[in-house]
């Protein structure tokens, strides 16, 4: 199947125009005040997709899409949202019309976020009525992505941040789009000449999975840290949502740049107590809290041996060449650290691919590192465009057959 | 063995000294190609043990460069680059052996000797 990258852009911004609307009847309903944070497109695993509901409670609604677009809505409220929404909409201690206020305002907000698609592609989009939801992981999945495969996705997702006075802390809440895959042919048919395949795109996304596999493998050989890679995904955003998405949560970490057959940065971001971790196990000696020469040494190296670990693979299977600058230490926000690279990546473009793997511990440890790669994008669908699937299993390459 | 270790990285640096200098005789340390190739001019030492990832001047052209001056010059790569393009890049700038990061010691000494023997 062969997707129109320029129609895919298009979808992503309906999706935020319906995600701001959704947000704006939440506001009219409960006084809560909102702001779509960020809406992408995204390409992940339904395992990947589970593990952002995992943890947390939620509780929202499922609704089911006929017509133009088939498919599942999934919106969802973190715990503080949902509390905030039948607080205000139900003082009285009535857990039934406290979860049929969710549904309401549930069922409000996803017309708001399917009519704009309806209104553009000029059709009938129906919804059924909804089905309340609560819980964690898989309880909150659309129904259609916790099939046993563990198979790629198209999914629109939103994060809105809210706030209300009697809320001491912002409320989360989550629209998932789940279309099925003959209603995103039918909406993705080729209309331009930026045409990617899916099968290529989902190659990609895997050799990226198994770049990062290898990059959290790297982190293990040196620090002794046991660490999985829980989230790889790509998605397609506006390039000025990057850094939001990223956020403002203090960093260390390296940027490198790569070239070749395609070219862009990649972003290691490690949580200020897991890149003291990493030190801590890199360095055997007494370390410079404010983060000196030693320490980003170290941290440089284990950034340049991660990003080898992740483009390699790439360039492999892409019989090229691709690369990678030393790497630069960064003491940051995250939007610190992206927004001047999110410059320089659009003086070419709107909207960028986004190749986002989080790594975490196995063990009880916190350990928390993100690897960002935002290859420049037409260089990408060139590449795509000439990318083998049958070579996709040649991503590593041992020196001893060569030499 | 006089060896000469090329890493932009002191960390790197410092790791490969330490498995190497209880057995060999560290002649000098690099942080790019250029000084590499400074150094090797000077020293001649038996192997050169050189990154590939380095600013100035990159291990592929330092190897290059070595290996013209003197065709008996020992090079081992070692880096973490695992690409087969670049592997090929280092056999045709003359480089003998090639180690990737995150090594081992063992690793490191089996490749030093099988490269000496040779």
């Amino acid at each position: 199947m062969e997707i129109d990258i320029r129609e895919l852009e298009t979808y992503q911004e309906l999706a935020h125009d319906g995600a701001q609307s959704a947000a704006s009847s939440l506001s009219q309903l409960t006084g809560i005040s909102t702001r779509v944070q960020v809406t992408d497109v995204s390409l992940m695993s339904s395992s990947d997709l589970e593990y952002e509901f995992i943890g947390d409670e939620f509780a929202g609604v499922n609704i089911d899409l006929r017509g133009e677009i088939d498919g599942e809505v999934v919106l969802a409220f973190d715990e503080q949202g949902r509390s905030a929404i039948t607080d205000t909409l139900v003082p009285a201690d009535d857990p039934e019309k406290k979860k049929s206020s969710i549904k309401e305002v549930g069922n409000i907000m996803t017309s708001g976020f399917v009519d704009g698609w309806a209104n553009y592609l000029g059709a009938k989009i129906k919804s059924s009525p909804p089905t309340y939801i609560q819980g964690t992981g898989t309880d909150i999945l659309p129904t259609s992505a916790t099939t046993e495969d563990d198979r790629h996705l198209f999914v629109f997702r939103s994060r809105v941040a809210a706030s209300k006075d009697s809320v001491n802390e912002p409320i989360d809440f989550r629209i998932l789009l789940v279309p099925d895959s003959k209603s995103l042919e039918r909406s993705l048919e080729p209309q331009t000449d930026k045409i990617v395949s899916l099968e290529k795109l989902e190659v990609f996304n895997d050799m990226t999975k198994e770049g990062a596999e290898k990059a959290a493998t790297n982190i293990t050989s040196m620090t002794g840290i046991e660490t999985t890679v829980n989230i790889s995904r790509l998605s397609l955003v506006p390039i000025e949502d990057i850094p939001t998405e990223v956020g403002n949560k203090r960093f260390v970490g390296t940027v490198m740049e790569f070239n070749g057959k395609f070219s862009g940065y990649l972003v290691i971001l490690f949580d200020q107590p897991s890149g003291r971790a990493v030190v801590d196990s890199l360095v055997p000696m007494e370390t410079d809290e404010n983060w000196g020469d030693i320490e980003q040494g170290a941290l440089k190296e284990l950034g340049n041996i991660m990003t080898s670990g992740f483009i390699d693979g790439w360039a492999n299977v892409l019989n090229a060449e691709i690369k990678h600058s030393p790497p630069k230490f960064v003491a940051d926000t995250g939007s610190g650290v992206l927004t001047p690279i999110t410059a320089q990546i659009a003086q070419s473009d709107d909207h960028a691919f986004l190749l986002d793997s989080s790594i975490q511990t196995n063990s009880d440890r916190v350990f928390t590192c993100q690897m960002l790669a935002l290859p420049r994008r037409d260089e990408l669908e060139q590449a795509l465009d000439d990318l083998l699937v049958e070579n996709s299993g040649n991503t590593r390459v041992d020196p001893d057959e060569l030499f | 063995m006089d060896v000469l270790i090329t890493d932009d990285s002191g960390f790197m640096r410092d790791l490969l000294r330490e498995i190497l200098e209880e057995d060999h005789n560290i002649v000098g340390e690099a942080e790019n190609g250029v000084e590499a190739v400074e150094i090797y001019r000077e020293e001649k030492p038996d192997i050169v043990f050189m990154d590939i990832v380095m600013p100035i001047k990159d291990g592929i052209e330092a190897t290059d460069e070595i290996t013209d001056m003197d065709p008996a010059a020992k090079v081992v790569m070692c880096t973490s680059v695992e690409q087969a393009e670049q592997m090929k890049d280092s056999i045709k700038a003359g480089a003998e052996g090639y180690i990737t990061k995150p090594f081992q010691k063992e690793s490191v000494l089996e490749e030093l000797n099988s490269i000496a023997a040779k």
